[in-house]
C-alpha cells in the first residue's frame, strides 16, 4: 500500500469527515446506547462525536492502518482533554468481534460505484470511497454479517446513498431478517443520504 | 488497547477466543504485544496500541 502521502505529511490516504459523516453522527447521537462499534471509522470523527456526546462505550475499527492511527490520535486527544475517548481495532467489517457484543453498530460504507477500470487495490482513499461496480461490494457483506455481533435488541445504523441503490440495500437488509426505518435523511444536489436503522 | 477489549474481541478466522500476551504497557493501555487464537494458533500483533485483527491473507498491506 502507498505510504508516500503519509511520509509527505499529506492527508490523502484517510477519509476525512464530510456530509455523510455528519448525518451518521447525528443519527448515532440520537439513538446509541450501551456498547457501540463504528465500522470504517476513517479519521475517527464519528466515533469521537459519539464518545463525546453520549454515555456509550465506543469501539472504532478500520481496515486501513493509516485510518487506525489517525483515529487513535483523535481518541488520545479526547482522553488528554479529560474525556473517555474510544478504542481502535484494525479489522475487516465485524469479523474480529464476538457474537452479540454490541448494542449499536454504525457504518458509513464506501458506496460510490467504481470507475469502469476498477478500483486500484493499492490506493486506500479509493478503497474508502468506492464500493465496487454497483456501490454495494462492502455494504452487502456488512448486511450479511452485522446481525451476528448485535445483541438481540441491538440496532445497526447504516448510511445509504441513492447512488448505491437504496431499494437494493433495503432488499438485502430484509433478506437478512432486518426490519428497517429511516433514522435521518437529507437530499443534496446529486444524491440523497439516508441513515437506516436496522433491527 | 485496553485489556477490557478482550471481552468483545475474537479470532476473525473462526470466532474462537484469543489469549493476550503483553510486551509493553502504559497505564491500563497495552502498547505492544499479541493476541493468539486459542484454536487456530494464529498470531495477531498489537503495535502502537492497535490490535491488528485482519486475517493473515489481508494483513500484508
Amino acid at each position: 500500500m502507498r505510504d508516500l502521502a503519509e511520509r509527505r505529511g499529506m492527508n490523502i490516504s484517510v477519509y476525512q469527515p464530510a456530509e455523510d459523516s455528519g448525518l451518521l453522527a447525528r443519527a448515532a447521537i440520537d439513538r446509541v446506547q450501551g456498547r457501540v462499534l463504528e465500522v470504517g471509522t476513517g479519521s475517527g470523527w464519528v466515533a469521537a462525536q459519539i464518545a463525546e456526546r453520549t454515555d456509550a462505550d465506543v469501539v472504532a475499527s478500520d481496515i486501513n492502518p493509516h485510518a487506525c492511527r489517525q483515529a487513535t490520535e483523535r481518541a488520545e486527544k479526547l482522553r488528554a482533554e479529560g474525556q473517555r475517548g474510544f478504542d481502535v481495532v484494525r479489522g475487516n467489517l465485524v469479523e474480529p468481534f464476538r457474537d452479540e457484543a454490541f448494542d449499536t453498530v454504525a457504518f458509513n460504507p464506501p458506496y460510490l460505484p467504481e470507475h469502469p477500470d476498477g478500483t486500484p487495490q493499492d490506493d486506500w482513499m479509493e478503497q474508502a470511497l468506492t464500493g465496487g461496480e454497483d456501490g454495494r461490494a462492502v455494504i452487502d457483506p456488512f448486511l450479511d454479517s452485522v446481525g451476528r455481533v448485535l445483541k438481540p435488541d441491538g440496532e445497526a445504523l447504516l448510511l445509504v446513498s441513492s447512488l448505491s441503490g437504496y431499494d437494493e440495500v433495503l432488499a438485502r437488509a430484509e433478506a437478512n431478517g432486518f426490519d428497517h426505518e429511516v433514522a435521518v435523511q437529507e437530499s443534496y444536489p446529486f444524491e440523497t443520504l439516508t441513515v437506516l436503522a436496522l433491527k | 488497547m485496553k485489556e477490557s477489549l478482550m471481552d468483545i474481541l475474537c479470532d476473525p478466522l473462526d470466532k474462537s477466543e484469543l489469549t493476550l500476551e503483553v510486551d509493553e504497557r502504559d497505564g491500563d493501555e497495552i502498547v505492544e504485544g499479541r493476541l493468539i487464537g486459542t484454536v487456530t494458533g494464529e498470531v495477531y500483533p498489537i503495535e502502537d496500541g492497535i490490535p491488528n485483527l485482519l486475517p493473515p491473507d489481508m494483513r500484508d498491506a
